[in-house]
């Protein structure tokens, strides 16, 4: 059974040739030649038309990546940006010995996903597009049986249901653990699930580290996006999004952001930017993997 | 020991009063206000085609709107004072219909609506949009009540309920549907509410 394991994680020796500008085109042509993919009987609800589309739109799109409504799975999103935007290949082969063979290997991480989760793939209801983009499901479903976290310690079973729960849920530690030990990338984290990062300018720290490498921001998501007008709000992060420009003019900072499959702009202040930030991830990828 | 028999009474009454206003709501929220959210339905419905947005007031005072507008590759999100000329200056900005949009401003207004929005669903792989409106009554503010929002979707097609009147995927299926993690009523054959505890 090793065998039919995916080694996906040996591109990581031949990203030298592999990975260059035209990556994308790379992971296209590698999923093109797939002229028909058969019907797994690892994940009886997958359908392999719908499913190979997905997997070239995430390519071809990948701000499209859609983590679905009121689900726990922003994490996993936010990981995926990642990946999609700088190892397309190495995601298109892991899902489909994924879907092929129900194991695959990414880094240094073997994905065996449980029964239940081989089930549920290809059913999820009332989630936006999340509900006709099966390879997504089983991305996300499969991240969160394997990976677990303080947050997920009462609840490490998946039920149906459980995508909304505390069973998807993703830490920072957790988080940047992921990041490690999927992708070829040099992992630079700072802050917490319960304190602000103790960084005196936060806009100089973001604007500067941006330049480098792609941007994770961990926020408290109830100042973002408001749900309800409630003066009590708690005072924890629960939101991953990509940051991708960041400008200030006197005490307007302006942010294009990636989050549910788009971007966004919006203006804040600076107090606020401090107020809702309790993590910055920075990712670049590891020197001998750059062109 | 008398005065904590009191305070039992008292709670017990403030959280049954809590519970038979949300019920009175439930039943009189659409009839009463028919005809504003019937405007602001259509008329958000014909703006948006033209370009889309949706409205959000972020206070419980109803004095500031948030606006998000939609391009094709990115998502503007503004706050502002309902009375600050950045708003019309943005709304001509984006080529939005600054006319329609105020009026929908002040509709929403007047009748305590917190939030407009368009929302995509799927039925058969195929997509379907609705538009989604919350409300904030005052009757639902009272203390005890959790769920202070009162929620009504507008469909484009007839949709499909139980006996109950609870809004279901298929008419074959007995399978409710969720909007938002929430389970929805019948008001009539395309317009359903429910109560829940956030907006949006």
């Amino acid at each position: 059974m090793e065998t039919n394991i995916a080694r996906a994680s040996d591109i990581f020796g031949t990203k030298k040739d592999t990975i260059k500008a035209s990556a994308r085109q790379h992971a296209m042509a590698f999923v093109q030649k797939i002229d028909t993919l058969a019907k797994s009987s690892f994940w009886p609800n997958i359908k392999p038309k719908t499913f190979l589309e997905n997997i070239k739109l995430n390519i071809n799109k990948p701000l499209s990546i859609y983590e679905g409504v009121s689900t726990n799975f922003c994490g996993y999103a936010a990981l995926s940006y990642i990946l999609l935007h700088d190892e397309p290949l190495l995601y298109a082969k892991f899902m489909i010995e994924l879907y092929e063979h129900g194991e695959a290997i990414m880094g240094k991480t073997s994905f065996r996903p449980s029964s239940e989760i081989k089930q549920a793939v290809g059913t999820m209801k009332f989630k936006g597009k999340l509900d006709i983009r099966p390879a997504d499901q089983m991305w996300f479903l499969s991240l969160a049986d394997h990976f677990k976290g303080y947050l997920n310690l009462f609840d490490k079973h998946y039920d149906a249901g459980d995508e909304d729960k505390l069973w998807a849920s993703v830490n920072y530690a957790k988080f940047n653990r992921m990041l490690r030990e999927l992708l070829d990338e040099k992992v630079d984290a700072i802050g917490s699930d319960l304190i602000h990062p103790a960084i005196s300018d936060l806009y100089e720290y973001i604007n500067s580290m941006m330049k480098t490498g792609t941007m994770v921001l961990y926020i408290n998501n109830t100042f973002l996006y408001k749900k309800t007008h409630s003066a009590l709000k708690l005072a924890v992060p629960t939101h991953y999004i990509i940051l991708q420009e960041i400008s200030k003019v006197d005490d307007t900072i302006t942010i294009v952001y990636w989050d549910y499959g788009g971007r966004s702009l919006r203006q804040l202040t600076t107090k606020f930017l401090q107020r809702i930030t309790y993590g910055i991830t920075h990712c670049t990828k590891k020197m001998n993997d750059v062109e | 020991m008398w005065n904590r028999e009191i305070y039992n009474i008292l709670f017990a009454a403030l959280v049954f009063c809590s519970c038979n206003s949300t019920q009175k709501i439930s039943s009189k929220y659409y009839d009463e206000n028919e005809k504003t959210l019937n405007n602001i339905e259509q008329s958000f419905k014909t703006l948006y085609r033209q370009k889309p947005f949706s409205l959000e007031f972020t206070d419980r005072s109803f004095n500031f709107v948030s606006m998000e507008i939609m391009t094709d590759s990115l998502k503007y999100i503004y706050e502002f004072g309902i009375n600050e000329t950045r708003l019309k200056d943005t709304l001509l900005k984006y080529s939005l219909n600054e006319k329609g949009i105020s009026d929908i401003i002040t509709q929403m207004r007047s009748i305590h609506c917190t939030w407009i929005n368009n929302l995509d669903y799927y039925v058969d792989e195929q997509k379907n949009s609705l538009i989604f409106i919350s409300m904030r009554p005052v009757g639902l503010s009272k203390p005890f009540t959790n769920k202070k929002y009162y929620i009504i979707t507008y469909f484009s097609q007839p949709q499909y309920f139980n006996s109950e009147g609870k809004l279901l995927v298929k008419k074959q299926r007995n399978k409710i549907r969720k909007i938002n993690g929430e389970i929805f009523w019948r008001i009539n054959d395309k317009v359903c509410y429910t109560i829940a505890a956030r907006f949006r």
